[in-house]
């Protein structure tokens, strides 16, 4: 994937405004890596809105190189398969964020609400405007159909408590990327202790995703 | 017992679970309200009685009622919210132009009747679209990326269709125009570019085309078209 | 793959109840044996055995668990809730013996999930079902997953009607799985598909919609 994306950027004049320099194969790399992370996590993950903005440019460079090469070249029906695939890897990921807005949409809000200053943001700005309507949207809706003609003490529903949160208690599988020390599990029956584990740098485990979610948002934990 | 209809609404719902959308019980949804009503004028009669001739001993059902109404309130708002969900699928299943008879679920067992359920079911799916539209539209910086297609990874540069539906004339991105008809087998394939060439040559020969994969992608989730795995 | 586009509110997990899940309003709807501790004046018409205008104390009927709930306060007793008998020590003693055998859809349907629910109300015997429902979960749980594993192509009609709501679903989860893989291995995974929820819409007439 790397070695297509590099041969149909290289022609292209780079006026890119991308400061940190960052190789196609390690964007698309970044891209799976927040892929599956979001495919796995039971909660909503931080928004990667400059992956997604530099793999679109990528996938725009891609084509237009290819519209270039001449019919019948056979490195064509490589690259274009190579475009399917990457455009298949982001839809995926957007489909999965999109799907937990559309699940937990009031705690999002929430959360985005209660965010502090300098605290980056779980929403892209695209997806918290898409949350805001999907929210307004809904309760007109059933303000409409039913609540108002409710009796007066009945017209409204806390969506907040309607709509369930996500289960951090889930389990998730993961791979370490960063060997960690002394992490805290919580026990599991009322005959068990709490204990500490070492991560060990490419062990795989199952565990809750509570205990580990700082992990995956740092990046020191990989979900698969 | 109270509740009674309010729950029939629920089960009506999951009976069907595989997420189809039943035309909507407006009659049953009358009579929950109506019940909520009732219920209502009854525990604010208790209320003033036990204020007002400090009948204390009227607490205990005016909290029953209390509860009902609560149950009541649960179940309409469940049911309508769980429709909502049904009708989100229908967006991404479908496209956003419903067949006709897909569009009959939306409405009241009496025909497509106007009424208030009716129309707003309607309001909310053309509002969901349009957010999902716009959302689609400025992802990476207006570029727009359509995230309703690439439900699976694409595996192969080809794939081979047969046509189930007449589904009359479909226009490929290069413009030729093609006629999909019932039985016809259709190759088509995801690198169209490199043979476009023969796509033209094939179109006039016999029924085999070649097509982008996303644009079939919707033809095929509509059962128009059938994936051939050979 | 997640391809299914109707994704419900899933019903809650433990003691928890989701207030939009399908799921939980029908466990909800499950009856338990209480006995009044006052009077509910108004309400006779409720309790089908006496003409009374009133709902006596000390009466003995059923009600659904989400009244009873909402009418149970630890403080102020109104209403005291009996165990329904699959969770008494009699039932327990049978479950804790051998949990494989016993036909939980009978039983239930919602063994675990009203179980967990009664944990809401104060009993002594609360730790008792609490461990009860854990050992017969654990106790079933190896040959539930083996045959979802395993039982592919054949009809598992027989296993399955004797799980619990809970039970199912997993069963259910790990037959998809089991077909998922099946799929994969003979290089089908890739292949485009019918949305089912089309192909249902059409089967459909419209005349079967209307109720």
């Amino acid at each position: 994937m790397s070695d297509v994306l590099s041969d149909a950027g290289s022609d292209s004049n780079h006026d890119d405004s991308q400061e940190d320099v960052m190789t196609p194969a390690e964007l698309i790399a970044k891209l799976e890596e927040a892929w599956l992370n979001e495919k796995f996590s039971p909660e909503l993950l931080e928004n990667k809105s400059e992956v997604v903005e530099c793999v679109m440019e990528q996938l725009t460079h891609m084509e237009a190189n290819l519209q270039r090469v001449k019919k019948g070249d056979a490195k064509a029906s490589v690259h274009r398969m190579e475009i399917d695939r990457i455009r298949f890897v982001l839809s995926s990921y957007l489909r999965s964020r999109l799907q937990k807005i559309e699940k937990f949409f009031p705690h999002v809000l929430e959360r985005e609400k209660s965010r502090g200053e300098g605290e980056p943001s779980l929403l892209s700005p695209e997806e918290f405007a898409f949350a805001k309507e999907y929210l307004a949207n809904t309760e007109t809706y059933l303000k409409a159909v039913a609540l108002k003609r409710m009796p007066p003490n009945l017209q409204t529903v806390d969506m907040l408590k309607a709509v369930p949160e996500p289960c951090l208690d889930s389990f998730v599988f993961l791979r370490v990327k960063e060997r960690q020390e002394n992490i805290l599990v919580e026990p599991e029956t009322d005959d068990q202790r709490e204990y500490v584990v070492d991560l060990e740098e490419g062990s795989q485990h199952l565990m809750r995703y509570r205990t580990i979610a700082p992990l995956v948002s740092s990046g020191a934990v990989q979900l698969i | 017992m109270f509740c009674e209809k309010a729950v029939e609404l629920i089960r009506e719902l999951h009976r069907i679970s595989d997420g189809q959308l039943p035309a909507f019980n407006e009659d049953g949804l009358r009579q929950v309200l109506q019940e909520m009503e009732a219920l209502y004028d009854q525990n604010q009669a208790d209320v003033n009685e036990a204020k007002s001739e400090g009948r204390a001993e009227l607490i205990p059902s005016i909290k029953v009622r209390h509860c009902c109404l609560l149950r009541d309130q649960r179940c309409v708002t469940a049911y309508l919210y769980d429709r909502l969900l049904r009708i989100r699928a229908l967006r991404w299943e479908y496209g956003s132009v419903l067949p006709a008879n897909v569009r009959f679920h939306m409405c009241a067992e009496e025909n497509f009747r106007m009424t208030i359920v009716v129309l707003s079911q309607l309001q909310w799916f053309s509002q969901y679209k349009k957010s999902l539209a716009s959302f689609m539209r400025s992802l990476g910086g207006g570029e727009g990326l359509d995230i309703t297609q690439d439900m699976k990874p694409p595996k192969s540069l080809y794939i081979e269709v047969r046509c189930l539906k007449d589904h009359g004339e479909f226009e490929i991105d290069d413009g030729t125009v093609i006629l999909l008809k019932k039985n016809s087998q259709v190759v088509l394939g995801v690198a169209w570019d490199i043979l476009s060439c023969v796509c033209v040559m094939s179109v006039s020969l016999c029924p085999q085309h070649f097509l982008p994969r996303w644009k079939c992608e919707q033809l095929i989730r509509q059962g128009v078209l059938e994936h051939v795995v050979s | 793959m997640n391809t299914q586009a109707y994704l419900p509110v899933q019903p809650g997990v433990g003691m928890e109840e989701n207030f939009f899940s399908l799921d939980d309003i029908l466990l909800s709807q499950e009856r338990l044996p209480v006995r009044t501790e006052c009077a509910f004046p108004r309400l006779g018409f409720l309790e089908k055995s006496s003409d009374s205008q009133d709902i006596a104390e000390g009466t003995k009927m059923e009600l659904p668990l989400w009244l009873s709930k909402g009418l149970y306060e630890r403080k102020r007793r109104i209403l005291s809730v009996e165990l329904p008998k699959v969770y008494r020590e009699g039932w327990r003693t049978v479950f804790n013996a051998d949990p494989r055998v016993v036909d939980l859809h009978k039983m239930g349907p919602y063994y675990y999930g009203l179980g967990s629910q009664m944990l809401h109300f104060d009993s002594p015997e609360n730790p008792d079902i609490a461990q009860t429902l854990l050992q017969t979960f654990i106790g079933r749980f190896r040959r539930t997953m083996d045959s979802s594993q395993n039982a592919y192509n054949e009809d598992t009609s027989a296993v399955v009607e004797r799980l619990d709501c809970l039970e199912k679903v997993l069963f259910r989860s790990g037959q998809t799985g089991l077909h998922g893989f099946q799929s994969w291995e003979k290089g089908q995974a890739s292949q485009l598909t019918a949305s089912s929820l089309v192909l249902n819409y059409r089967k459909r007439k419209i005349t079967d919609v209307q109720p």
